[in-house]
């Protein structure tokens, strides 16, 4: 009946033909119309496309690839950084223990040193006072035994002093007194 | 009234595929809403099912028309 | 078609009958178009001008968005770059797999605009024709993607005879396999074709027909109904409008199916076993 159809409507022209038989100018046209435009597709359009992806890719891994580096150097150096800053406390505490013990040091040695000074002072003092004691000793003996010999003078009434000085009396007699062979009355020392 | 009983013939024909291709479909949407990862698979699964059964319904149009007269 | 076909129409109408009140109802043979040549096989036809000028159109916007890309998007390239996304991916990469789907690439993405606009022209003011509700137009597209799934799996399964082999599915036992040997090759060679290509044909123009229902019995029943069915006629416009949109959809929807149909088959071509 498909056949009887097609043969039948072989002088009819085409308005009445079947709706389902291809028109032969029409066939041709859409044969040239999908070469054109798949030729131009598949030279131009396409190719270009997928460079363009190509480069998108490229891109985007690219900029992951920098990320990742920025990544790395921003660890590097917080590492570094850490280990710095690990280095600088254990200086610093260090350098505060050594001061520490620096300063103890200093503290013992100026103690030893005022101490040293302190008996210095103190024994230079001593020595000073005994040897002006000695002096006063001696100058008082002489005043001593000058002024007893004055005195026994007025009282013998002679000068006795080259006597006593040839003799030596006031010079026993001290040494008597201060040895305790006679004690005297008030020392006034 | 006048006209091709061929058309109507068609109209019937088209039941068949009309109720295949809703189900087919609906079973694309419940997969899909379950497993929505696994779209793509099910896509190429339907759209073939699709084409097996509405191939009945392009067949009866195609009778249709050779038949009409 | 529709708008301009009206006053084509009416003018035909009214030059026929006079005063143009009997209806005509919008058929198959509303489709046939020619512009030169009268009705002869060799005319050509307005399907075929609308069929040039998408290509001029789609070969002009793609070529010169492609020629400078950009890795930041403009407006333009954006539009380009997600239908080119949308087959690359979606259909071809997910479909075909990340082998193979390179080399098709220009086939699909072919296909897939080439319809698409071809479908949408039902629906552009002043062009208003479905090129693909032509059926030489779905055959030929249909025949392209034929001959090269055909080529493409004899070539992948190495030769014609292992191609053949390769459709009796592996597991089967002995008596079964004539039986669906035979359904194989029928699906392979006949309804494959027969289904892509009247796929297309058959949405596009029934969408068309629809259309044109409508409008042109919406007008006749404005122009000639009495009081009561004019306002049966707008309701008719209106309902026109919505299925406008209605149409648009299966448009897309039906480029889609054939690319992604194409890709289907293609993927199971390049496959190593069945």
């Amino acid at each position: 009946m498909y056949l009887a159809s097609v043969a039948a409507s072989e002088g009819a022209g085409w308005p009445e033909k079947l709706p389902l038989l291809p028109h032969p100018a029409e066939m041709i046209v859409g044969v040239i119309a999908f070469a054109v435009l798949y030729w131009m597709y598949s030279t131009k359009v396409v190719p270009n496309m997928e460079k363009l992806y190509a480069q998108r890719a490229a891109a985007i891994e690219g900029g992951m690839k920098q990320a990742e580096e920025a990544q790395a150097q921003a660890q590097a150096a917080l590492d570094s950084y850490n280990a710095q800053l690990k280095e600088a406390r254990g200086e610093a505490a260090r350098i505060r223990e050594e001061a520490r013990t620096q300063g103890t040091a200093i503290v013992e040695e100026m103690r030893g040193q005022a101490q040293a000074e302190a008996a210095r002072i103190t024994d230079s003092a001593h020595r000073q006072i005994e040897a002006e004691r000695a002096t006063a000793a001696t100058s008082l003996r002489g005043e001593v035994g000058r002024l007893s010999t004055d005195l026994a003078s007025k009282i013998v009434g002679e000068s006795l002093h080259d006597e006593v000085r040839q003799k030596g009396i006031v010079e026993r007699f001290l040494a008597e007194l201060e040895s305790g062979a006679i004690t005297p009355e008030k020392v006034d020392r | 009234m006048t006209g091709s009983i061929a058309y109507l013939g068609y109209g019937l024909a088209a039941i068949g595929p009309g109720i295949g291709i809703g189900l087919i479909f609906a079973a694309y949407i419940n997969g899909v809403a379950r497993q929505p990862e696994a779209r793509g698979m099910l896509q190429t699964i339907a759209f073939t099912g699709m084409a097996l059964t509405e191939a009945l319904a392009i067949l009866g149009l195609v009778f249709a028309f050779v038949f009409k007269g | 078609m529709s708008l301009t076909v009206i006053s084509a129409q009416l003018l035909t109408s009214l030059v026929a009958e006079g005063d143009g009140s009997t209806f005509e109802t919008p058929g198959t043979s509303d489709f046939w178009w020619p512009l030169f040549g009268g009705d002869s096989n060799w005319a050509f036809t307005r399907p075929s001008a609308v069929m040039l000028l998408t290509v001029v159109v789609l070969g002009w916007f793609f070529v010169s968005t492609s020629r400078r890309l950009a890795l930041v998007p403009s407006k333009r390239q954006w539009l380009a770059e997600q239908t080119y996304d949308f087959v690359r991916n979606t259909i071809a990469r997910d479909v075909i797999g990340t082998k193979d789907f390179k080399r098709f690439l220009p086939l699909l993405f072919t296909l897939f605009t080439l319809i698409l606009l071809n479908n949408v022209a039902g629906i552009i003011p002043f062009i208003q024709y479905p090129t693909t509700s032509r059926i030489a137009f779905p055959i030929v597209l249909t025949l392209i993607v034929y001959i090269t799934y055909h080529a493409v799996a004899i070539k992948a399964k190495g030769g014609v005879g292992k191609y053949l082999g390769s459709m009796i599915p592996p597991g089967l036992p002995g008596w079964l396999k004539p039986i669906m040997f035979v359904l194989e090759l029928l699906t392979y060679f006949f309804v494959r074709p027969l289904t892509l290509a009247l796929r297309l044909f058959g949405n596009m123009m029934a969408g068309h027909l629809m259309l044109l229902v409508f409008i042109i019995g919406g007008e006749y029943l404005l122009l000639h109904g009495s009081a009561p069915l004019k306002g049966a006629g707008v309701l008719s416009f209106g309902f026109s409008i919505l299925m406008t949109a209605f149409e648009l959809l299966i448009e897309f929807l039906q480029a889609f199916i054939f690319t992604m149909l194409t890709a289907l088959y293609l993927a199971d071509a390049v496959s190593e076993h069945h």
